[in-house]
């Protein structure tokens, strides 16, 4: 088989289970957000998604169009590495959950940054919601890149004009929904997702002449003897211990998603939160796997079954395996749950962006606004994140996944040890967080190669474009000038003059569950010290050659 | 403080074994081993059933604790909300004495 377009031959098809799905969406959106008036409804559903419910939302919330598209083109470009990069992301919501989501939750924060402006005020809580507004930008890109691809392969339309026709219609369907509609909706969509990528891979695992076919996410030894002829390094690690340990980066990352921690905020109870966590854990567990899955046959397609796909085909490769194994109708189902996992993952960030221009800066500094007129300033949010991720994938980078891991990475050294050590120490005051998080952000910028393409730590285009190498540098100097410029800072007077430190000692007591306020609670100078020793060494290694 | 030592311990504790469960990659990178589990390369198959199964019963054991631990601090808010009335009670008593 030679390169060629990949497209539906009868675009109605896939038109027809694209408006299907839409459609199903809209009703269940509207239907939910009729009770959806204030501005709790709108952001976490004025709290009251069940453990099951919760649960698939924070797994569609996650798993978004990468798992549909990104994960396997780069599986086909790094093999096992990259299956081993992504298996450690399922950490994000139990991690989240245990170290610091309850406590906010407790708390009745709309957002982590709510959190970071009570904890250190207004300025630090600004500069935290700027940087996750371009995390949250950033991971929609990626998202609009997979949209534009969907509709571009339904279509046989050029990317650009895919890009606009979803990315609008996707944009619109948020602007109109609230997170109540995109709850029910995400659990729905998880369920599509999950049975649209699944079912139809067992198929393709069946006429490869693979035996698992009937448990596509684990069944496929049977097929590894003639991988290993074929291409006999597949298996292989590639690269140092060094890379692994950068990958705990992503996970750090991970924990600084705004988008993800807000789902925690939605859960009816903490014990329905936890149990949402559970839930998260099985659900994207199992498409993970058929994940890799995916990754392994579409190599293996490219490998003994002489299917050609080209570079620039590359994020297409579950489309193009579904067009090759299977009917039309068949992938029509597979792009429109592509969407739909696109559009779960966009309705959480869009509506993230929007909480955080209008709940985190302009309520912030002016408090006076009418609660309807910072409803409509959510909505006109929503909708301008929705455009800037539009026009920002006119020029996209070349795989999909590069912009959203660069995200987490960003998320990771600008707000996540904000948010972990603002939530464990008591000294922790706003000079340590703004040091860190404008500092650290700047260094993780400055790294990447896509401003200064010369400075990179590792000169591996993938290692530094998913911001491994850059995050395994700034998250550690982040924690590190957060503890040490707080540190120093409680200790001179004119400084700690300027601090609310007897209010932030009671919120942390407030939001670990306790009624009384104890000196000896969540302020360990000893964990402090042992935590800048260990990201000092790690900062070190990260600037040392990495011999890629 | 036996339920803030609980919480703080369990944190640490969990977030190890999650991370560890996590990435076991890492270990391998570290420690290759030889040979095949279920038809698949051992350093493959571990890692992806780790990070599915491993931190599913993760989840289960965290869930349980989290709401032990939550139960452990309202007991200690109750204790410390008893002995307040408990010295109120006696201070009133005592000014009752007085007069």
């Amino acid at each position: 088989m030679g390169e060629e377009a990949w497209q539906l031959s009868n675009p109605m098809l896939g038109i027809g289970a694209i408006i299907a799905t839409f459609v199903l969406f809209y009703v269940v959106g509207y239907i939910s957000n009729r009770k959806s008036s204030s501005v709790t409804d709108l952001y976490v559903a004025g709290s009251s998604i069940g453990p099951l419910t919760n649960g698939l939302a924070m797994a569609s919330t996650y798993m978004s169009l990468a798992t549909f598209l990104g994960i396997t083109a780069l599986i086909l470009q790094l093999q096992v590495p990259f299956i081993m990069l992504w298996i450690q992301l399922i950490l994000s919501i139990p991690l989240i959950t245990i170290i610091y989501g309850t406590s906010l939750r407790r708390m009745g924060a709309f957002s982590p940054t709510h959190f970071i402006r009570e904890r250190y005020g207004l300025s630090a809580s600004i500069i935290a919601a700027l940087f996750m507004i371009l995390v949250s930008l950033m991971y929609s890109l990626g998202q609009m890149i997979g949209i534009a691809l969907a509709f571009e392969t339904v279509l046989g339309i050029p990317y650009m004009t895919g890009l606009i026709v979803g990315g609008l219609v996707i944009v619109g369907y948020v602007t109109l929904g609230g997170m109540a509609g995109a709850s029910n909706n995400a659990a729905i969509q998880m369920v599509i997702i999950a049975l649209m990528f699944i079912v139809p891979l067992g198929a393709i695992m069946k006429a490869m002449g693979g035996s698992g076919w009937f448990f596509p996410p684990l069944l496929y030894a049977d097929m590894v003897p003639a991988m290993v002829e074929a291409m006999p390094n597949f298996f292989d690690y590639q690269f140092s211990p060094k890379w692994y340990v950068s990958l705990i980066g992503l996970t750090i990352g991970s924990l600084g998603l705004p988008h993800l921690a807000m789902r925690i905020y939605t859960a009816s109870s903490l014990k329905s939160a936890r149990t949402a966590m559970v839930w998260f854990a099985f659900i994207i567990g199992l498409v993970f796997s058929a994940t890799y899955a995916m990754g392994f046959v579409g190599v293996y397609a490219t490998e003994t079954q002489g299917v050609a796909i080209s570079p620039a085909d590359a994020d297409k490769l579950t489309l193009i395996l579904n067009l090759v194994y299977n009917p039309e109708w068949v992938t029509a189902l597979v792009i429109a749950g592509a969407i739909s996992a696109g559009l779960s993952t966009l309705s959480g960030n869009l509506l993230a962006i929007g909480a955080l221009l209008s709940q985190d800066i302009v309520s912030v500094l002016k408090p006076d606004l009418k609660v309807r007129t910072r409803v409509k300033l959510g909505y006109a949010a929503i909708f301008t994140g929705g455009i800037i991720s539009i026009l920002l994938a006119i020029n996209p980078p070349a795989f999909l996944v590069v912009s959203i891991l660069w995200a987490f990475g960003l998320a990771g050294v600008t707000n996540a040890p904000l948010i972990i050590v603002g939530v464990w120490w008591k000294e922790a005051n706003k000079f340590g967080a703004i040091a860190a998080s404008v500092i650290g952000g700047a260094i993780y910028i400055v790294v990447s190669p896509f401003v200064f393409p010369s400075i990179v730590l590792t000169g591996h285009s993938v290692t530094d474009g998913m911001g491994l190498s850059g995050a395994m540098l700034a998250i550690p100097i982040s924690f590190i000038l957060l503890i040490v410029v707080s540190y120093l800072t409680n200790r001179m007077p004119k400084l700690s003059a300027m601090l609310t430190a007897k209010e932030d000692h009671a919120l942390i007591e407030r939001i670990h569950g306790w009624k009384d306020v104890h000196p000896g609670r969540y302020n360990s100078t000893i964990g402090a010290a042992i935590t800048v020793v260990f990201f000092t060494v790690i900062a070190v290694w990260a600037v040392m050659p990495w011999n890629m | 403080m036996k339920a803030y030592k609980m919480e703080v311990r369990f944190t640490i504790l969990l977030t190890a074994l999650f991370l560890l469960a996590g990435n076991v990659a890492l270990v391998f990178s570290i420690f290759p081993v030889q040979g095949n589990l279920f038809g698949f390369p051992i350093m493959y198959i571990v890692p992806i059933l780790s990070g599915w199964f491993g931190i599913l019963f993760l989840t289960i054991v965290a869930n349980k604790v989290g709401n032990r631990i939550d139960e452990e601090i309202e007991r200690e808010n109750g204790l410390l909300t008893s002995a307040e009335t408990e010295t109120g009670k006696q201070k009133k008593s005592h000014s009752k004495e007085g007069a």
